[in-house]
């Protein structure tokens, strides 16, 4: 086993074990991070797999392919945590608005003396 | 004003953020006009009720920053409490002139509208736009006309009149400064009859510095994509 080898295998475990120990145990998500991890780890063990895809698919080498799917996920992800970002801002300011409702100071001209 | 619009009751909405010394001038000149002025103090560093205490107003203080879009909506909620004819919603910044008023709210008035928009760009405004200002709102509203298939002559300006259907209607969720085309969406959405009118920007040193710069522009345009993208 190369070094990289290793490098990328000891990465994929880790963020396997992460997400088992945070993520919501939800069949769904517990088999698509497996499936993940695993083809993770195949590919690192057999990069020569990625090869063969990337030819099939039309694209030169198998690190190549492996970006440009990266760059799909990279925007995916951030819509995802945009649309997050905007509903808890969404609660934030419910909540402000409502403090600032119930608070309201009706002032006066007495307010002078 | 006319016998009928004194008849009205007539809320001022004013969103407010750091402002300086000028606020309490158009506070103040608002309050001969109208009855009630609704102050939304967005989280301002230091809190506005130290230099506005002794007026009579409404003032509502956000926690924290949230934005001009999130400071109206917020004023908004509270006006319909009081149960208006007519709110107005104006800019802190003294770029507004409060003589407009009479010309905005008559379309309500006479019931020919639900809401009404200030333009500094039909010919009566006689406002000199700055070039840099004008080339950024023309390219703003064939924005909005894409977004909201409403054309107007102006995108941007904080000076509207809502009659009781549009303030029950219209909910803004764009807390920054994306609400104003939200306002077209919203006008859209509710089929209510909008109508533009002529009114006079101030642009003095004060309001052009507290005002949007020209990449704000692109920042406004991201929150709009979003907002349609997630709706």
């Amino acid at each position: 086993m190369s070094g990289i080898q290793l490098v990328l295998i000891t990465g994929l475990i880790f963020i396997g074990l992460y997400y088992i120990t945070r993520l919501k145990k939800r069949l769904l998500d517990i088999v698509l991070l497996f499936a993940m991890i695993t083809v993770g780890i195949v590919f690192a063990l057999r990069p020569n797999i990625t090869n063969i895809i990337a030819r099939d698919l039309g694209v030169g080498r198998g690190a190549d392919l492996v970006f440009y799917i990266s760059i799909l996920i990279f925007w995916f992800i951030s819509l995802k945590l945009y649309a997050r970002i905007r509903k808890l801002e969404q609660q934030v300011t419910g909540i402000i608005r409502d403090n600032a409702i119930s608070n309201a100071a009706e002032l006066t001209d007495a307010n002078t003396h | 004003m006319s016998a009928e619009a004194n008849h009205k009751k007539i809320i001022v909405v004013l969103p407010a953020y750091n402002e300086g010394p000028v606020v309490r001038q158009v506070i103040i000149s608002l309050l001969k006009i109208v009855s009630t002025v609704i102050v939304v103090d967005d989280g301002s560093a230091v809190p506005m009720i130290r230099q506005l205490h002794d007026l009579p107003l409404v003032l509502l203080r956000h926690r924290v920053n949230l934005g001009q879009g999130a400071a109206l909506q917020t004023g908004l909620m509270y006006a319909k409490k009081l149960n208006p004819d007519i709110v107005i919603t104006f800019d802190a910044d003294g770029q507004h002139n409060e003589e407009d008023i009479k010309s905005l709210i008559a379309p309500i008035v006479a019931n020919e509208a639900d809401i009404v928009l200030g333009s500094r760009f039909l010919p009566e405004s006689e406002t000199i736009v700055p070039l840099t200002k004008r080339i950024i709102l023309q390219f703003a509203r064939i924005i909005n006309f894409l977004l909201s298939g409403i054309l107007l002559t102006d995108a941007h300006n904080g000076l509207r009149a809502l009659n009781k259907t549009a303030l029950t209607k219209i909910n803004l969720t764009e807390n920054r400064m994306a609400h104003a085309s939200e306002f077209l969406f919203e006008i859209k959405k509710h089929k209510l009859r909008c109508k533009e009118i002529p009114v006079h920007i101030r642009y003095t040193d004060y309001s052009m510095q507290k005002g949007q710069k020209g990449r704000d522009s692109i920042k406004v345009l991201f929150d709009l994509l979003l907002h349609k993208l997630f709706k």
